[in-house]
Order: C-alpha cells, then structure tokens, then sequence
C-alpha cells in the first residue's frame, strides 16, 4: 500500500505529530515514539532559571517546577490565559521539542503530518501552520480523529470517537476526507470528568483535603462506568492523618456524566445516514484518546446504542500513540508530489 | 479485516483521501486548488439587490401598503447607482454617529444603571453556527467559527471580571435560527444583547469595522448586509415595519445607540494601533432580526472582515481573536460603567 519513495527517501524523516490538549506524542519513520504532557513552563525570572537551569521546560518536567515557572497549556479548552501571545509560543515550543525527540540526523529533510483536535483546527489552522513550519520542510495539518482513523485502516463506513481531555471529538470516515458534517467536538470530556468527579467527592467528604491533580489520579486509576466487582477505596489526608474513603459510587456517577451528551452526539451523526449505511458504521465504533481506558466504556456504549440495530464497539490497542501513529501513516502513505508544493521556504 | 473485493474501493478512498488532505492544506496556504470559490454568483447577488430595493423601499414610505411597483427596468437602473456609490467616509454617512448625536446622549444616564447595583447580565450570541457558516473566506475560515471563538474569549474575560452574569446563545458549533436566539435573549432576563459577526466586502480589499444597532436604515449596502445576516429568519418584511414603528425613540433606541458608539470607539481605536489601513464605517441602524425581538439595549457588532486576506491569515492566530475580545469587552465595560467616577479614574490611568 505503501507509495513509491523517490531516491530521496533516506534523507527525509517523516514525522507525525499528535498535538493534544493534554498531552502530545510523535511517531517518526526511524522507529522514535515519544510523549509530553502538554505543558510549556518559562522561568519567571532569572533566579528561576538559575534553580531550573533551562529556558524552557515541557511536560512532567514543568509541572514539577510549576513554582518558578510561567506555565502554559496551549491547546486546553476554554481556558485563555492573559498573554495568548505565550499559546502561540507555547505550540511552537512543544513541536520543536517533540522533533528534537525524534532525532533527525543533521541533513534529514523533515516532512511532517500533524493531528489537532478538530475544533483548534477551525479556527487556527494558519497559526498552527506557522507554528510548525519553522521546524519542517513541508508539513499538512489534519484533524485529529481523522488522523486516528486513517491510522487504523478505518478508511470507510466507520466512526472513530476520541475521548481527549479538552475535547470528545467524533469522526465519521466514508472512503473520502471527512467533511465538516462528518466531524462533531463535545465539550464533556476527561477534564469534564475530573471536575465533577472533585465536586462529588468535596460535597460528600467535606473535611478531607483533595486537589484537582489527586482527583484526576484517582480518575485514572479506578475510572469505571455501569458495575465492577470489588470496592474503591483511597487514602485522603484528614486533619494531617491519611483515611481511607470509599468513593466507588462518585467515580462512577463522575465518569457516566459524560455520556447522555456523547450517546446524543453519536446518534444523531449516525441517523443523517441512510439505514444501510448505519448499520455499517455501528459495527464499526472505535473509542480512541485516554477516556477510552474508561472500564466498561465500551459495552456501555455498546448497550445504549442497541435499540437502533445490534452494534460493535471496540478501543484503540494504544490510546497514547493512536493519532500521532495515524498522522506519520498519512505522511508515509502522501505521494512525493503532494509534499512538494507545500514545502516551507527556509530563510 | 476487509474482504478482498473491496481492496480496490479502499485502494481509491486511500487515494482520495490523501489528496483530500493535500488540497485542504494548500487552501490554507492560499495555493491554487481546486477548491470552491467563495464569490457570491451573480444571480443571488441580484436576488439580495431585488429584495434590499423592496426593504428599502417599505422602511422608507413607512407603509406596507403604499409599496409601488417599479417596473423591472426602472428598478435596475436605480440598482446600478446604488452599487456604484463609493464607500462613503464616515462624515458623509447620515445613519453615522455624529458629535451632536454623542452630546445627546452624553447627559441621559445608562439603562444599565437604573438596574441598580445587582450583578449585571449579558448576553453574547456568536453569529450563525452549524448549518449557517455566515460567510467565508478564501482560506476557508468560516465565520461561524470565527463569532464562536471570539465570544468565548468574550465570555471568558468578562467572567473573570466577577461581577457578570454571561449567558451565550450557543456554545458549540450548532445550528440556532435567528427566532430561536431571540426568544432565549427574552427568557434570559439579559440586560444587555451582543451579536458577534463578521463582514464580507465582495469588491473591496479592505478592513472595515462597524457596529449596528436596530432600526430603520435606507442605506442599500446596510440593507443588503442585513438580508445576508436574517437569512434563515421566519421574520416577514411587515414584521419590521410595525416594530420599528412601535419602537420610535425608546429608552432601547437610545440605549442600544450608547453602547453600539462605545463598542465601534473601543474596536477601531485598538484595532487601528495594530493596522493602520483599517476604515471606522462607525455605528449606523440595521433592521437585523437578532436585534429586533430584543428588548434591552443590543447591537451587532462587524467585528472584522473576512474578505480580506491580510486578516483572514491575523483572525487565525489566537492573539487576535483575544484582542478582538478584548476591544469588544472594553466597549461593554466603558458603556456600563460610564458616570462611575471609580472606574473612570481607573480606566484613565490604563489600570483596567
Ligand atoms: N485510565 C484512564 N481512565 C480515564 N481517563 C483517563 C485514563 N487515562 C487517561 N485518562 C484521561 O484522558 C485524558 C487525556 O487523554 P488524551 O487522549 O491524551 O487527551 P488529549 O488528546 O486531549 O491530549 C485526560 O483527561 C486523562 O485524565
Ligand atoms: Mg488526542
Ligand atoms: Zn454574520
């Protein structure tokens, strides 16, 4: 399936970028997978960056510095801070860094394909072009779940769904490049989940100390949706002392409260389809992004949908790498004579 | 996974889908591609003439009834005059605020004091959304997503403000009708109604800014705008005219006049340090429907112009949307704080 190289191909290193909201990955030819949680960090000052030794740090890097840092998280929904203009600094800092990851050799030409969650590419899709020209040779900017799709050969009559952090974005693929119709964004998705799963357990343990950071690790730890065997129990610091705290039923109620919207969501995109069609796309469901490690998530979705025809729902073998695999799949797959005239004109 | 017979249909949606993402891309780079051209044909063109011509027409005898006939020829002649108008410079424009309309308005105190010192509610509505993309550029930048975007960050700063209330009529990207945006500004209980879009000049490369407020208008550029954006409305050409009618000098009028004129002032001022070949068309009167139903001060604002190349590129980047906002947000605050020595002094010092 594979096109044809020219002679040239030795001296290019494809490269896809998955560019998340919360976090960021690149899959290169020469075999590199690598990730960052989404967070640029700059030294607020110079005796910060005497204590951090760097003038820009990234992922778990920055946030264990988070004090000396001015901290940025790009792409994070619905959360614009003073100073966009560090955003757009931001974005360019974590491609840079990703391609740094994927060591290129000196010569190598890079030829980039980069996955953005669908609704950054509405709006941003020059700036996110020059945020990453400046760093390849020639580069396409697609979305994300398309990216995803194309990456597990879910080329037609399917529909990817990519639970994100920021953002759900759905996908459906049939044999051509996903028109706007065929894309959705949700807003209720992972941070969504932390921030009612917070919620429930400060309403129901008022004297225990929690902070967003534990709570989205519990989320990661224990998420579930419909039944598990088996109690959750976690230690929280009461009054200074740790205590064990039963909260099963808020990890539930939490990571369900995104559903009613996104079962709403995949119906509707479903029934703009005729019925054969329909029928094609429902054994075709494929949950993608870090909300598809939810526990039962799948049969769930399974089950909610049976009431329109018997469906199959399944999850990505690897949530981290799924886009940023999908995105150097396009770039590999992208004829010699499509990268040509997209290529940035180095000064 | 597939069975073999289908290896050749995947073989050609492969195909088509990787030169799918090639053109996208060079679309954006604004390459030739044999993407769809934005331009307007001719015969809607000559369709929102013909129905801008009958607009103009009722508002200005103030009569449904009295509408004569012109005869098609006739009526095309006047359409060719029109067209032919230049952009007339602010001055020149009667539905143009003027000093004299400003010292007006300067001694009558804001509506939105009379609402006491309780917490203030607005209302954002980002123009069009889901199957309405308004207008486009040649990029593809549609303004759907555009309005959308800058509201948010609307929304955003003036929450952290802490002391509003912000609603949207839409926070994703759904199809809402005009009527509906209306009716959710009434249960609201809003005090203020902002509408977001942007303009397409068709024939000029230029940027342009202006702010519309409801009412009658006999502008034919205004007219033709105010087609384009109610498109999709199930609001009938009497519908206008009664309201206007029954609306004559309110409180609203006025009110909605005032904040269109500190929206428009804080827009271009900012907008013009950054780009100085922007053009101030001011603020003016618009039949728009969103405006119409509304009945506390509202005003659509044409925030910036997709035609134009040179901003299609600025509107992708973040920061001009967060300055737009910005801008847009000052207006508001200005108009609801004016007469509040605390917040002049502030203001004055640039300590916002
Ligand atoms: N096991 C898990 N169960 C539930 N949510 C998870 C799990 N692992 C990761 N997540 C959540 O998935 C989200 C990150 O997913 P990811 O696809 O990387 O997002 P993005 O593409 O927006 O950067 C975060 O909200 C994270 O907390
Ligand atoms: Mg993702
Ligand atoms: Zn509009």
């Amino acid at each position: 399936m594979k096109q044809k190289e020219t002679q040239e191909e030795g001296n290019i290193l494809f490269v896809g970028i998955d560019l998340g909201t919360s976090r960021s990955s690149i899959s290169a030819s020469n075999g590199t997978r690598q990730w960052i949680e989404s967070y640029v960090g700059w030294p607020k000052d110079f005796i910060s960056l005497q204590v951090v030794g760097k003038p820009v740090l990234f992922g778990a890097d920055a946030l264990k510095h988070r004090l000396s840092l001015d901290l940025c998280r790009p792409l994070e929904h619905g959360v614009i801070k003073e100073g966009v203009e560090k955003n757009e600094e931001a974005v360019k800092e974590i491609i840079k860094y990703l391609i740094e990851l994927a060591k290129p050799e000196p010569e190598q030409k890079i030829y980039a394909v980069v996955g953005v969650p669908a609704d950054t590419l509405k709006v941003n899709k020059l700036a996110i072009r020059r945020a990453v020209s400046e760093f390849a040779h020639s580069l396409m900017v697609v979305s994300e779940p398309f990216a995803v799709a194309y990456g597990l050969n879910l080329l037609n009559n399917s529909l990817v769904i990519d639970i994100g952090a920021g953002t759900t974005d759905l996908c459906i693929m049939h044999g051509a490049i996903p028109s706007e119709e065929d894309q959705k964004t949700i807003v209720n998705a992972g941070d969504y989940i932390d921030e009612q799963l917070y919620s429930y357990l400060t309403e129901k343990f008022p004297n225990s100390k929690f902070n967003k950071n534990m709570v989205r690790q519990f989320k990661e730890k224990y998420s579930f949706v419909r039944e598990i065997a088996g109690d959750i129990r976690v230690e929280i610091p009461v009054d200074g002392k740790p205590v064990m705290h039963d909260i099963k039923n808020e990890v539930k109620r939490a990571c369900e409260s995104i559903l009613p919207a996104l079962i709403e969501t995949t119906t509707e995109m479903i029934a703009r389809f005729d019925p054969e069609f329909q029928t094609k796309i429902k054994n075709n469901i494929v949950l993608a992004g870090g909300g598809s490690l939810i526990r039962g998530l799948s049969e769930y979705l399974r089950d909610a949908l049976k009431e329109y025809g018997p469906c199959n729902v399944t999850c990505v073998e690897d949530p981290l790498f799924a886009g940023s695999n999908g995105a150097l799949k396009l770039a590999q797959d992208m004829p010699a004579k499509y990268w040509e005239p997209l290529q940035e004109v180095k000064s | 996974m597939l069975p073999i017979n289908s290896k050749r249909r995947e073989l050609k949606a492969r195909e088509a889908i990787l030169r799918g993402v090639y053109e996208d891309n060079l679309k954006i780079i604004g390459g030739q591609s044999a993407a769809p051209d934005w331009r307007i044909p001719l015969f809607v063109k000559k369709m929102i003439l013909f129905y801008s011509v009958l607009l103009l027409t009722i508002l200005g005898q103030g009569s449904y009834l009295d509408l004569p006939l012109f005869p098609e020829r006739q009526m095309a002649a006047g359409i060719i005059t029109q067209e032919q108008q230049p952009l007339s410079p602010p001055e020149a424009d009667e539905n143009q605020i003027t000093s004299s309309d400003y010292q007006e308005f300067l001694g009558s105190a804001p509506l939105s004091r009379m609402f006491g010192l309780g917490v203030k509610t607005i209302m954002i509505d980002a123009g069009h959304g889901g199957d309405d993309p308004g207008t486009a550029g040649k990029m593809g930048t549609k303004e759907k997503d555009i309005t959308l975007d800058i509201a948010k960050k609307l929304k955003e700063r003036l929450k952290r403000r802490g002391s509003y209330n912000i609603i949207m009529t839409r926070e994703e990207d759904i199809t809402l009708p005009l009527n509906k945006r209306v009716e959710l500004a009434r249960a609201s209980k809003a005090d203020i109604f902002i509408s977001i879009h942007l303009n397409y000049l068709p024939s000029k490369p230029i940027n342009i800014i202006e702010t519309y407020y409801f009412g009658p208008s006999s502008d034919v550029k205004t007219l033709r705008l105010a087609e384009q954006e109610n498109a999709g409305s199930q609001y009938g050409l009497s519908d206008f005219k009664d309201i206007i009618e029954k609306m004559g000098k309110t409180l609203k009028l006025q009110e909605s006049k005032e904040l269109a004129a500190s929206i428009q002032k804080n827009l271009f001022i900012n907008s013009k340090k950054k780009n100085n070949s922007i053009h101030n068309l001011g603020i003016k009167r618009a039949p728009f429907v969103v405006l119409l139903g509304v009945d506390i001060p509202a005003v659509l604002a044409e925030v910036s112009c997709l035609s134009n190349r040179q901003e299609e590129i600025e509107l992708s980047f973040e920061s001009h949307r967060e300055n737009i906002a910005r801008y847009i947000e000052a207006g508001i605050l200005d108009y609801l704080n004016k007469g509040d020595t605390n917040y002049e002094a502030k203001r004055n010092t640039g300590r916002r």
